[in-house]
């Protein structure tokens, strides 16, 4: 009686070798996994594909259509509303709004004094012109032959949403992109 | 009082040394068990097995894997859309691959004019836009067959920080002409004003 029960005795599972195997396997799993989330904007391009695929213009406005397009140059960025520059006050043959001093990365990651876009002064604008349009939710944006992708995504960025507070506001979230500014 | 004269009188002799033997055997049978001592790894093997599982459940999930690297910087975006699974474009700063296949090289974010129809002021890549009419191609061709696949000319392209206007401009075209003309800008999910 007593040697049957001996046998009855619950035996361990030997798993070292699966235990190998996942110690392994999750090393190798953690290294390849993504350390960086990547997200996506959605751009459009003006219809320059063949007809098939084109698509006819979603919104048919009975006023002038406002067409905002923010045109990245050396100098700043220019706001174009209804075909229209929106002037800089203190200086109406520049750009919108003109670069400020401030700090850029370098190639080497270090923190240089540099000219930079007004991204406060630029959001300041597409909040007031979103006010005005609150339907509009279409943004042209175009650039100088050299300027840098970088620069596109953050313009990008600071016209899609704002804060105001807590509260996300929509502001332009649909980006066409066209021909660079010659 | 029976049974107390029965215990008593069953007492052997050698009682002691039937005592000492037993407790020999016993320390014998302790050390045995020492030696053999295995440690428990069953919750171990319970947290692993999870960590696995929700490890290839993300790896497997990825439609754009993008590994930084310095000659590809991808910049930062506030935009919380998840990336697609279409073609991809990638733009390093040597080199245009289109799904993990190389297709032409780039020297200070500038295609060789002979690459282009229309020389240095050409917007056509040649050879860019012959990959992706194949790309294009065998996705149709995916659709055809499977209903539950749609060919909707979107392109995901992942381009390197430096990477100029003109080049993208000339990509963009090129993969409109391929019948792309949608794009998924891919960038590091953060906030670029926060360094």
């Amino acid at each position: 009686m007593a040697k049957k029960r001996k046998k009855e005795a619950p035996r361990e599972l030997n798993m070292k070798a699966a235990m190998n195997l996942i110690l392994i396997l999750i090393p190798l799993l953690l290294t390849s996994m993504e350390a960086v989330k990547i997200a996506v904007i959605n751009v459009a391009t003006p219809q320059i594909g063949p007809a098939s695929v084109a698509q006819k213009p979603q919104d048919t406005p009975d006023e002038k259509p406002l067409k905002l397009t923010l045109a990245l140059t050396d100098r700043g960025i220019t706001v174009f509303a209804k075909d229209q520059v929106i002037e800089n006050k203190d200086d109406p043959l520049g750009p919108t709004i003109p670069k400020i001093d401030g700090e850029e990365e370098d190639a080497n990651g270090k923190m240089v004094e540099a000219r930079v876009y007004d991204y406060d002064k630029l959001k300041e604008i597409l909040v007031d012109i979103k006010s005005q349009h609150q339907a509009e939710e279409n943004v042209i944006i175009s650039a100088e032959p050299n300027i840098k992708y970088e620069y596109i995504i953050r313009i990008m960025d600071i016209s899609r949403d704002t804060k105001e507070g807590k509260k996300k506001k929509t502001l332009f979230p649909n980006v066409v992109l066209s021909a660079g500014v010659a | 009082m029976s049974e107390d004269k029965k215990t008593f009188e069953y007492i052997p002799d050698d009682y002691e040394e039937q005592m000492l033997k037993r407790r020999q055997k016993a320390r014998m049978k302790n050390e045995r068990d020492d030696e053999s001592f295995e440690l428990n790894i069953s919750s171990l093997m319970d947290i692993l097995t999870i960590m696995l599982v929700f490890l290839l459940k993300s790896y497997a999930t990825d439609p754009v894997n993008i590994i930084p690297s310095s000659e590809l910087e991808i910049p930062r975006t506030t935009s919380h859309i998840s990336p697609a699974a279409t073609v991809s474009i990638t733009v390093a700063k040597s080199s245009i691959v289109v799904d993990n296949q190389p297709v032409l090289i780039v020297k200070d974010g500038k295609v060789d004019a002979s690459q282009k129809r229309g020389g240095e002021d050409g917007y056509f890549i040649v050879p860019l836009n012959k990959v992706l009419v194949a790309a294009a191609e065998k996705k149709r061709k995916l659709a055809a067959y499977n209903p539950t696949v749609k060919f909707e000319g979107i392109a995901t392209l992942v381009m390197d920080k430096e990477t100029p206007y003109r080049l993208l401009t000339e990509i963009m075209y090129t993969a409109g002409q391929a019948e792309f003309n949608k794009f998924k800008f891919a960038a590091i999910a953060g906030d670029p004003s926060k360094g």
